[in-house]
């Protein structure tokens, strides 16, 4: 399988179906060679652990500014107890899954794709092939089923992040009643939200590692197709999750 | 404490070269000669490479602050409010944030890109060997470039989410168009846009001095260009969230 290179819609399409055909190489790959599951520990506090600051820092911004602007859009209606509920149900709902995804994206995904482009380049990849080891199993799988423990897990986090300091900027900035705050949260959520947040974490990982891995198996050589490869793979999952999470929030909440 | 310590101490001396290159660059922007034609020249490129991602992100986004917001006023009644809600989220928030991050993983990280590989294969050590200044020719006109082409693509990022959020109520819910568009500037004022603006030069500014100092600075290979990339995306949305922090404080948090 090489990279395709035609006019733009053509190289759309057939970059669609290349991935495709990546894809069922790999579901093939796996099911023939099974997961390492050595490599999964290593690779869960990759993706996991080390974009945790990254992403709770960004959470906590994300929730102090769904605070500020909340409150700037519900005082002129007279609905400043709404807060705790915008600042909820915007978090719980899409920005938590949405914003775990997209950093995890930005941090695990261009790792993943710089990581296997260098792979490529260096010709390592095709070492492992040599050696009889699949490379789509011994490689991608790990990182899969790494992204998929460890995504919703960021979701839970980025949600409780936001409502902390949604809350602290409602109490201690803006100078709401704290208990209002909480009690408006509460009621706007429902437990199966949380569940509906993890759904769409763990879909949102299995779209961000084939994507990312997908770009790097088949970087191009040389310094600037690493950094190609990089950027395309963040931006392309990035936009993908976005438009996949209109879909879902339409199937999950839409009714 | 050692470790701590010195972890401490790296970070605090990649701050300060990262203040060091500000310094520099901020003094090129400011003395002539500015090569105006290069940063429209990359204004062009940066906008048009980052326009579908931004539309594709934003618009999806403005369909869902729609659905959403359609569910809970629904339960009020107030479905009125829909579109001043959908105009005051997309054009304070979502669409400088969004349209933000992905500029910062299309267009920063490209920029980054480009540097890294220019500083790999000594590309900017030869322009300085021939007493071309590389700050000036090759980093300040990608730097201004990201922060020109961020306020266009936020123009057009909230153009777009508009039309998601008019588009899921009236198209696909079966709200009624006109009073949509009746309210959709009932919460806001040509303030806010130009509060997004602002918001979004500074970001590109972030956005850009984050991806040339990584793109500058990058050593060890190709790797080193992946990981420059890589820390250009991240470090980039961390300063310029905690920036948006700041400034939507500054805009909309003193009503009290």
């Amino acid at each position: 399988m090489s990279r395709p290179a035609e006019p733009l819609l053509l190289r759309t399409l057939g970059g669609v179906g290349h991935y495709a055909l990546f894809v069922a190489a790999f579901v093939r790959a796996v099911r023939r060679h099974g997961v390492p599951w050595g490599a999964v520990l290593g690779e869960s506090y990759r993706i996991g652990v080390l974009s945790l600051p990254v992403l709770l820092v960004i959470a906590g911004f994300v929730g102090t500014n769904l605070a500020l602007q909340g409150h700037a859009a519900f005082t002129p209606l007279g609905g400043q107890r709404l807060v705790g509920l915008f600042v909820s149900l915007a978090g719980v709902r899409e920005l938590a899954p949405i914003i775990a995804a997209s950093m995890v994206a930005a941090k695990a995904g261009t790792e993943m794709a710089s990581q296997l482009g260098v792979m490529r380049i260096r010709e390592q990849i095709d070492a492992l092939e040599v050696m009889a080891v699949n490379p789509l199993a011994f490689l991608v799988a790990p990182r899969l089923v790494g992204i998929l423990l460890v995504l919703p897990a960021l979701t839970v986090l980025s949600i409780f992040v936001m409502v902390a300091s949604g809350y602290a900027v409602a109490v201690h900035q803006l100078g709401l009643n704290g208990h209002v705050f909480l009690e408006f949260a509460t009621t706007g959520i429902r437990p199966v939200d949380f569940l509906y947040g993890q759904i769409k974490g763990m879909i949102f990982g299995a779209l961000i590692c084939t994507v990312s891995c997908w770009y790097g198996y088949f970087c191009e050589s040389g310094p600037e197709g690493v950094g190609r490869a990089t950027n395309r793979a963040v931006v392309t999952s990035a936009v993908l999750c976005v438009a996949l999470n209109y879909f879902l929030s339409e199937i999950m909440y839409g009714r | 404490m050692g470790p701590i310590r010195r972890s401490l101490e790296t970070r605090l001396a990649a701050l300060g070269r990262v203040g060091a290159f500000a310094g520099a660059l901020a003094w090129r922007a400011c003395t002539p000669p500015l090569f105006g034609r290069a940063i429209l020249g990359h204004v062009w490129s940066t906008s048009t490479r980052c326009l579908p991602p931004v539309v594709a992100v934003t618009l999806p986004f403005g369909m869902v602050v729609s659905l959403q917001g359609l569910e809970i006023f629904r339960v009020f009644g107030a479905e009125r409010l829909l579109s001043s809600l959908v105009s005051v989220t997309v054009l304070r928030e979502l669409a400088p944030v969004m349209a933000s991050v992905l500029i910062a993983a299309q267009g920063g990280s490209s920029c980054a890109a480009e540097l890294g590989a220019m500083r790999i294969k000594e590309e900017l050590d030869a322009t300085a060997v021939m007493a071309v200044d590389p700050l000036r020719v090759h980093v300040l006109p990608r730097l201004l470039g990201l922060a020109l082409s961020c306020p266009l693509l936020y123009v057009a990022g909230s153009s777009a989410g508009l039309f998601g959020g008019w588009f899921t109520a009236v198209l696909v819910k079966n709200e009624p168009s006109g009073i949509f568009l009746q309210s959709l500037w009932a919460l806001t004022t040509p303030l806010d846009i130009w509060a997004g603006v602002v918001k979004t030069v500074v970001f590109g500014l972030c956005i850009g001095l984050v991806a040339s100092y990584h793109g500058t600075f990058a050593t060890g290979g190709a790797a080193g260009v992946g990981r420059a990339v890589n820390d250009t995306v991240v470090h980039s949305v961390l300063v310029f969230i905690s920036a948006n922090y700041l400034l939507t404080s500054a805009f909309f948090g003193a009503t009290t």
